[in-house]
């Protein structure tokens, strides 16, 4: 990749239920840490790139660059899309383009607006066959679990060890949110809550395996390589942007245990950043529940399909930050990932850049990976849906 | 409120799941495709329609569903899962119906994963009492239960008969019943309605007769409780069964309701016979249903006497002049305006006349409609073998048969209420099928069912040969339902809430 972006500032609010903020007030909060970073101010913003996915219909607001122009008092273009992985994409291709120098990437969800309904909204993001025949926004993921247990013909002893490696994932992702002042759950669980509340649920996959509805804005400033030092001394630089697209419907989908997006996608951030895998030693990967981060691990190729869960044992047994793959540390979710960190949809991509930002420039505080050798480089996995898209970006501190 | 022209291709998608096939590399879709995602460009025209309503799928991957969206909650808990047709070649989702998984059941997945499920036409999910009632058939039954899978064969007709009849029958009754003393009554799962027992009665009478649904040039369904007041059954059931030929999305098939009380089907059993007998109506085969999810006002306000014995079914017959069952020899229908039960427009509940609904009403007619039938007929009361009455209780029909010197063997195959409770429309229609599941060519079937409003409809029916062969092609028949070790009974609260619907 040539002309790589920068992130030179990067704020966030805390995620969780803010019932008593409008939208603009969280966008106001992220913006003003983010601008405070890069010592820019709104004027020297050429293009604003806004995720979020529910907006119009949680606030009524169809039209969000029209918003967003209101409250920076801009006329710049900006784009809405999604998913922050997507709006950090079409940031980086403008400034890789060389079009702008300077653009804000934000992303902004207000899900608590609709606590009642946003279990009905979530399903706009499955197809809707599955919707008509009663499908939830939880029931693939279970149907994903039973797909991959017996793919992989687990049973017995291996099967509650895998049970046991998802509960120790929701319980390592709260152990990290516990240190994380942003996070929208910032105690420790036990092993025995996670399952509990899945014998309270009747089903293998319980409460806590699952990432809770947040609220949350997310904001980064990025410029191009050449003017990143004059903004910030510890620029982190995009050294790649890739992303896949899946079918929609998963019972049509070929392999029903993994995310064909998320294969790729690494595969090819990988090869653009020209990066090996074992380069990469930090991940915030995208944990809707304990399943997708088991899963994610091999499908970003950590472990080897259908082991991920022993890799996780292993290194749960005695946890000490990170997992250990193939004698490699990798550190994995410190900011608690969606399910203590909090997963406001539009503006969660913004987070796992925030974490990775923030550990490479080692600025994480008490979260803090320490590890063995040098931090340099970090990637994070965003999805769309359930395994609908997928955007991973590697990001590091060094331009090689 | 649900936005009516995408319910328009939801439901003629889902109702019959509907696909497409690539003749090139032979991979298959549901949903309609004008080209192969495999083959690209070459394919354009080369996709050919398919549907899985007959099929037999297979349950890949099940969870249990204890929280769902909004507009599932009357559900209550439910499985949910994949089901695969065609060895894994196309796969969709689904959830299991008629089951209620309790709240604290540790259900293991793995032993119904792998199973063999049946697709079921049913209500979708809630909706507002205004809108258009969304259907689909993405809801299964494992086929090794209550409802087992039939291939659904058609044949060429053997032989022309001189005169219409009966061609082919279906009963469908739900699952689910309530007993209450000797009284069992057949119960709709929260899914159900009278219009998908109708398309459910209308698919085993077309599995039983061998017939081409495209063959079916009229069908007439009979209900007094159609969840519309304007938009008929028989549009759904034309267009879910395939009846007539489809042309773009179109069935070349003549649908109507009627509506007489509990003779509303079986007044048109002489209609439609007529109707295949006239050759300018180029018309080979028609259908007739009679559905009802009977309701009742709750025991203890005016009318809820009528709670005691409110069933759910539907029976459907197909007429036509070839390869004939039973043979209508006559019929006779008498009328007159007799209040004896009655639903104002817009009211949940019916009105009934309590004791005047007995001797000047369904005695009365049936009496007058089956003397006059055997008086022109010439016949005696030992020239009938079988006698069907329409049945809202047990005393009704045992009285006016042994009033017209019937004796048991004569009307107790008939008597069907104690087994499935007054199924209105059905309920004649459900004895008649009950007697074919068992008679003996040559024998003769008098039938009389009854309307309150009121009238009668008599016909006498001599059963063929062919009947036997027929047989062999239905599994669900009448006793299949009656005694199934499927059954699942449910208390009064639960067989309330049933009933309402979703």
């Amino acid at each position: 990749m040539e002309n790589r972006p920068a992130v030179v500032g990067a704020g966030r609010t805390r995620f969780g239920e803010h019932y008593e903020k409008e939208p603009e007030k969280l966008i106001e909060e992220a913006w003003l840490k983010a601008s405070t970073e890069a010592d820019i101010e709104r004027k020297d913003l050429e293009a604003c790139y806004l995720s979020d996915y529910f907006l119009p219909i949680t606030n009524k607001l169809g039209l969000e660059e029209g918003f967003l122009s209101e409250l920076t008092g801009l006329h710049t273009p900006m784009e809405v899309t999604r998913s922050f992985g997507s709006a950090l994409s079409n940031a980086c291709n403008a400034i890789q383009a060389g079009k702008y120098k300077m653009v804000l990437v934000g992303g902004i969800e207000k899900m608590t607006d609709r606590w009642d309904k946003i279990r009905d909204d979530l399903m706009l993001l499955e197809d809707p066959w599955s919707y008509y025949a009663g499908c939830t926004p939880e029931a693939n993921h279970e149907l994903m679990l039973r797909a991959y247990i017996k793919k992989y013909g687990l049973e017995g002893e291996d099967l509650q060890k895998l049970y046991t490696a998802l509960a120790q994932i929701a319980v390592k992702n709260h152990f990290h949110g516990s240190k994380n002042e942003y996070a929208q759950y910032q105690r420790k669980i036990t092993i025995e809550q996670v399952l509990q509340a899945r014998r309270e649920a009747h089903k293998p996959l319980g409460l806590y395996d699952y990432a809770p509805i947040s609220d949350g804005a997310a904001i980064l400033i990025l410029t191009n390589e050449e003017i990143a030092k004059k903004h910030t001394d510890k620029p982190v630089y995009i050294l790649s942007s890739s992303s896949a697209t899946d079918y929609l419907t998963y019972p049509a989908r070929e392999d029903m245990t993994h995310f064909l997006v998320t294969q790729n996608s690494m595969k090819n951030a990988l090869n653009m950043a020209k990066k090996n895998l074992w380069d990469i030693q930090l991940v915030e990967l995208y944990d809707q529940s304990t399943l997708m981060e088991l899963v994610s691990l091999e499908d970003l190729g950590f472990c080897h399909p259908g082991t991920a869960w022993k890799s996780i044992t292993e290194s749960c047994a005695d946890y000490k930050g990170y997992y250990e793959f193939d004698g490699h540390q990798v550190f994995v979710n410190l900011s608690g990932g969606l399910k203590a960190d909090g997963n406001p949809l539009g503006a969660r991509g913004g987070a796992e850049i925030f974490e990775v930002v923030k550990q490479l420039r080692g600025e994480a505080c008490e979260r803090q990976a320490k590890c063995d050798k040098e931090l340099k480089n970090g990637c994070v996995l965003e999805l769309e849906g359930f395994g609908t898209k997928g955007y991973v970006y590697i990001l590091g501190r060094d331009l090689e | 409120m649900s936005s009516e022209p995408i319910e328009r291709r939801v439901s003629y998608l889902g109702d019959r799941l509907r696909g497409n096939r690539c003749l090139i590399c032979g991979k298959e879709y549901f949903e309609i495709r004008d080209y192969c995602g495999n083959c690209g460009r070459k394919s354009y025209g080369k996709m050919v329609s398919t549907d899985l309503f007959y099929e037999k799928g297979t349950l890949e991957l099940c969870t249990l569903v204890n929280e769902p969206t909004n507009k599932f909650t009357k559900l209550g808990n439910y499985i949910y899962g994949i089901v695969s047709f065609h060895d894994g070649k196309i796969r969709v989702p689904g959830r299991l119906t008629d089951r209620m998984p309790k709240c604290n059941d540790d259900i293991d997945f793995s032993s119904l994963e792998g199973r063999t499920v049946v697709p079921r036409f049913r209500r979708r999910y809630s909706v507002d009492k205004s809108d258009v009632i969304p259907t689909i058939s993405l809801t299964f039954t494992f086929a090794d239960e209550y409802y087992p899978h039939q291939e659904y064969k058609c044949t060429k007709p053997k032989k022309e008969n001189d005169s219409p009849g009966i061609v082919g029958y279906g009963v469908y009754a739900s699952r689910f019943r309530i007993k209450e003393g000797n009284i069992e009554r057949s119960v709709p799962f929260i899914d159900e309605d009278s219009v998908t027992a109708a398309v459910e009665a209308g698919k085993l009478a077309l599995i039983h007769s061998g017939i081409d649904s495209t063959q079916i040039g009229k069908i007439y369904v009979g209900s007094e409780s159609n969840p519309y007041a304007v938009k008929p059954i028989a549009s759904k059931v034309a267009q879910v069964l395939k009846l007539g030929e489809e042309d773009e999305d179109v069935q070349g098939v003549d649908a109507v309701d009627t509506e007489f009380a509990c003779k509303a089907a079986t007044s048109m059993f002489k209609d439609a016979a007529s109707l295949v007998n006239y050759p300018k109506s180029n018309i080979k085969y028609t259908m007739v249903t009679g559905t009802d999810n009977a309701q009742a006002a709750p025991r203890d306000c005016p009318g809820g006497e009528l709670d005691l014995f409110v069933g759910y079914g539907a029976a459907s017959f197909i007429f036509g002049r070839s390869d004939v069952i039973a043979e209508i020899e006559g019929c006779y229908s008498c009328t007159s305006d007799t209040p004896d039960f009655w639903r104002r427009d817009g009211e949940p509940y019916p009105m009934h006349g309590g004791r005047f609904t007995g001797d000047p009403a369904y005695f009365k007619h049936v009496r007058k409609s089956s003397k006059k039938l055997m008086e022109r007929l010439g016949l005696k009361v030992a020239d009938v073998n079988y006698f069907v009455a329409h049945q809202p209780n047990v005393q009704f029909p045992v009285r006016i048969a042994k009033e017209l010197g019937f004796k048991e063997e004569q009307y107790l195959p008939m008597l069907q209420v104690a087994k499935f409770g007054n199924t209105y429309s059905a309920a004649s229609p459900v004895g008649l099928a009950a007697v074919l599941d068992l008679a003996k060519p040559n024998e003769r079937i008098l039938m009389a069912s009854y309307g309150s409003g009121a009238g009668s409809d008599a016909y006498s029916l001599i059963v063929t040969n062919e009947i036997l062969a027929k047989r062999q092609q239905q599994r669900l028949t009448v006793k299949y339902q009656a005694d199934n070790p499927f059954i699942e009974y449910v208390d009064y609260t639960t067989y309330r809430r049933l009933k309402a619907g979703m």
